[in-house]
């Protein structure tokens, strides 16, 4: 028994930590903001994890716990810092501008860190040292992550600042005409997100034992986007669930790809087309799910504050 | 924030809006309008579709910008400001089109409204410390209060959505109420009611004059309401200020019985 | 102290690839300006543009993928093969809109899922050629344009200022494609009831103009565009793998930011300024050159979202 879960404990930490992305791209959502950005934040959390075990603080055995600490703050410190930098103008902007914002923030961080030196270039870093012996250990770091956010998140819609969020995702001028700053929520929201999707960043850059510019792509938003609007927008619950899901999910396939007796076609199709599998899901998912699956309801409404950046001149009155 | 909460004096305007004008493009939305609303004056604002009435009040809700003139709240320039700061300096509004968080309960929509007088934030809100439970604690039973006042305290925790047209309007009045306004802004508080819920609304915002101290400046088409309940009428028309004064006399004005021909 | 000749052979280079751009964002503005959404498949069409005409042409595939060396048993001449290609593409873009977009349409669901599903229907299409003829890169035969010369000589006999004749010929292309539809949308019939549909769709068809058929013809037209674009970047550069209409997308979004979102001439320009700009990315600095078009993004983005020519949109309250 330990041995299959000793097994299945890469999937397990993979799982959570795509449930922590999740998360990280939700806390934007709860105040209506499309930000793609998160993966951007992860890069950015990944590498400096990996600058310090490699060049400022080599080590060749086990890395010290205390030294991964320090990694997540810094990771913290810098994606606030980013956050705000990045957060405050690009956050004036709705609906799918903001969208497209962060879509060419994470490009062009992208773009940088494939060509500086001390991100190791397009070949990245690799012989990231580990913290723990074996995979299983990880947890002592990802589970408690998981549910401190948890219960944050949780805690969060019954204050006044997780009600100001959803006031403003619900109806940001009537929001502001209460006296609620849009702007002021919206950064706060979007830096925690990035706060989160930092730290994970260094978890991962452990994990992965390297870190490339593949980290951080859009090809990464889509998938953390679809695993939130699939598992669900309305509470935190959704986004944990379609996280760990579509992290799940190419191992999912690569079972069902050894399943004896199948054809050929089918075989290399669960092998290889996973993505396209995606893609459908993900058009399957908005057609028939448009609310995800946890909880559907609030989409709808929150989608109003997207219209707002998509509508056109209309001088007549309502 | 809460120190420059506009307070009446009796020898000030609550509001001064002075030459105040807004163009979109061509089209002069609002044009040179100047009045003043005395302290808890109940202060109509009529006038044909299209006169720039709501657009008025999106210039003094902050909104919008006025392409020129100035608005000020008891002697405080705020025409330049945004809505959350005029919120906080104590004006509040509802809107023609009902602007409720269709997807949280009447009482979260009034919560929401006493956002500026809770103390708490996301560190101590999230950690649950004594005087930001304390809070929010308050909150919400200040918001109860302000529902049961309008009449929803049985809908509670019903969806803003799903109640019925009426008592989203009066949800949306107790909402504006949780600010603990000086100024309260009503855009056309009754549209859609019938004769009787009318009175009574009209017997509700003198009420609320009188048990809250409040300025209120309403927005209303039916004429017969406004000329019972206002103290002093404005008429808009074309974004121009053709008449103001007491009921009476601008009822006889030819030049609001011209714009208003042909219309209830 | 630049060469005036190499200065001019920057300019046209920019030119040339600004024109792709362009034909590419047109298609992306038309969608964007009657519907209002960002459609993310755009630039999966426009890779199969580029594959559809290398089969048409009757060249061969790799043997990876399901459909390993695949060849058609048709040669077809390249502009025949262009334009059947880029009506093939046109199809599957209005497809596209009856299969996943059509039905959120009609739900009247948010725009915002729109796009998203668009960003499916991209995933379905690149991961299918991938999965169909593997990941390789195909270059087109080198007598593609065969009639013409390798190359026209822009400056003089000792100091040439040699272009691509593939360059002219797609910045033809570009032109005429944008008189053409400038001309069709604001002079004629068609085109005014196109402009109406964008406006106000409600009203449009109350006014008695079939919605529907224009938002398929503006599918068809878009889509067409984005493949012949496809094919023109695959014939005169390659095919560099089935994802080479990603880094277009990508880059499409800041040329019709800048542009301003749904106006046409704003594609062109949008197109053109960000083709040039890249084209002047020094030589050692080549690597950042994909920065460009997203930092003139982002900073189009903070000053002045609605583009350069673009309409400012005003909130109603």
């Amino acid at each position: 028994m330990v041995n299959l879960f000793n097994d299945y404990a890469p999937l397990i930490i993979s799982m959570i930590l795509g449930a922590l992305l999740g998360i990280s791209l939700y806390l934007p959502l709860m105040t209506g903001q499309l930000s793609l950005a998160s993966p951007g934040f992860y890069a950015v959390g990944g590498y400096v994890a990996a600058i310090f075990s490699t060049k400022i603080f080599p080590t060749s055995g086990l890395y010290p716990w205390y030294l991964l600490l320090l990694e997540m703050m810094v990771a913290a410190l810098i994606s606030t810092l980013l956050g705000l930098v990045v957060g405050i103008p690009v956050l004036r902007l709705r609906g799918i501008y903001l969208a497209i914002a962060t879509i060419a923030f994470v490009e062009v961080l992208r773009i940088f860190s494939l060509n500086l030196e001390i991100t190791g270039g397009a070949v990245g870093i690799f012989g990231i040292p580990q913290p723990f012996n074996n995979t299983l250990e990880y947890l002592w770091v990802v589970l408690p992550l998981l549910i401190i956010s948890s219960i944050i998140l949780y805690r969060l819609e019954n204050i006044r600042v997780g009600k100001a969020f959803i006031a403003i995702r619900e109806d940001e001028l009537a929001a502001e005409a209460m006296g609620i700053n849009p702007t002021h929520y919206k950064v706060l929201a979007f830096t925690l997100g990035a706060i989160l999707a930092g730290v994970s960043g260094v978890i991962a850059a452990h994990f992965l034992n390297t870190w490339n510019a593949r980290q951080g792509t859009f090809d990464a938003s889509i998938i953390y986007l679809t695993s939130v609007l699939i598992g669900g927008t309305r509470t935190f619950v959704g986004p944990i669930l379609g996280g760990m899901m579509f992290t799940a999910l190419p191992e999912i396939l690569r079972s069902l790809a050894n399943i004896p007796n199948l054809p050929l076609w089918l075989v290399g199709f669960f092998k290889d087309g996973r993505l396209i599998i995606f893609g459908v899901l993900i058009v399957i998912g908005t057609l028939f799910f448009p609310q995800g699956l946890v909880t559907p309801d609030l989409f709808n409404n929150f989608s109003k504050l997207m219209r707002i950046g998509l509508n056109k001149v209309r001088l007549k009155k309502i | 924030m809460m120190n420059s909460v506009i307070k009446e004096t009796d020898n000030q305007p609550m509001l001064e809006v002075k030459q105040i004008t807004r163009r979109f493009g061509g089209l002069v939305a609002v044009n040179e309008v100047s009045f003043d609303v005395h302290n808890q004056e109940i202060f109509g604002l009529i006038g044909p579709n299209g006169a720039g009435k709501t657009t008025l009040f999106n210039l003094i809700t902050g909104l919008i910008e006025p392409s020129s003139g100035q608005i000020f709240a008891q002697a405080q320039l705020i025409s330049h400001l945004k809505p959350h700061q005029i919120a906080a300096k104590g004006i509040a509004r509802t809107f023609q089109n009902i602007r409720l968080f269709g997807e949280l309960s009447a009482l979260e929509n009034v919560i929401v409204g006493r956002h500026l007088h809770t103390k708490s934030n996301f560190v101590t809100g999230i950690l649950g410390l004594p005087q930001a439970n304390q809070a929010e604690k308050q909150a919400k039973q200040k918001a109860k209060e302000l529902i049961e006042l309008v009449g929803l305290g049985d809908r509670l925790l019903e969806k803003a959505k799903n109640l019925s047209y009426g008592d989203q309007r009066r949800l949306e009045i107790a909402r504006a109420l949780a600010l603990e306004p000086s100024i309260l802004l009503l855009d056309e508080p009754a549209a859609g009611m019938n004769p009787n819920e009318k009175q009574v609304l009209s017997t509700f915002i003198r009420d609320l004059r009188s048990q809250f101290n409040l300025t209120i400046i309403l927005i209303e088409h039916h004429v017969p309401l406004v000329m019972g309940l206002c103290d002093r009428i404005a008429v808009l028309n074309f974004g121009k200020l053709i008449a103001l004064g007491q009921p009476e006399i601008v009822r006889n004005d030819p030049a609001v019985i011209e714009a208003y021909l042909g219309v209830d | 102290m630049m060469d005036i000749s190499l200065l001019l052979q920057n300019f046209l280079n920019g030119l040339s690839i600004g024109s792709i751009y362009a034909i590419f964002s047109l298609g992306y503005t038309l969608i964007f300006s009657i519907l209002g959404i960002i459609n993310f498949a755009h630039g999966a069409l426009f890779t199969l543009g580029a594959y559809f005409t290398y089969a048409l042409m009757g060249e061969a595939f790799g043997f990876n993928g399901l459909l390993a060396n695949l060849q058609l048993p048709l040669k077809l001449p390249f502009f025949l093969a262009l334009l059947i290609s880029s009506m093939l593409v046109g199809f599957v873009g209005v497809a596209i809109e009856y299969i996943a977009f059509r039905p959120l349409r009609k739900r009247k669901a948010d725009p915002l899922l729109t796009v998203v599903s668009s960003l499916g229907v991209a995933l379905i299409i690149v991961n299918l050629i991938q999965y169909l003829v593997g990941a390789e890169s195909y270059t087109f035969p080198s007598n593609t344009y065969e009639n013409l010369p390798a190359a026209i000589n822009f400056g003089s006999a000792d100091k040439p200022i040699p272009i691509r004749t593939v360059q002219i010929v797609i910045f033809a292309v570009c032109t005429s494609i944008l008189s053409l539809l400038t001309y069709a949308i604001n002079f004629s019939r068609f085109g005014k009831a196109m402009r109406a549909v964008a406006e106000d769709q409600v009203t449009a068809n109350l006014l008695g103009i079939n919605t529907n058929l224009f938002i398929v013809s503006t599918f068809f037209i878009s889509s067409f565009l984005a493949g012949l674009a496809g094919t023109l970047v695959g014939s005169s550069v390659s095919i560099s793998g089935p994802y080479l209409g990603i880094t277009f997308g990508l880059k499409g979004l800041a040329v019709i930011v800048l542009g301003g979102l749904g106006s046409i001439p704003g594609a062109v320009l949008g197109g053109l300024i960000i083709g040039i700009t890249e084209a002047f990315v020094p030589a050692d600095y080549s690597a950042y050159k994909d920065a460009v078009a997203f930092s003139i993004l982002l900073i189009m983005l903070l000053i002045k979202p609605e583009g350069l020519l673009g309409r400012r949109f005003i909130q109603k309250v």
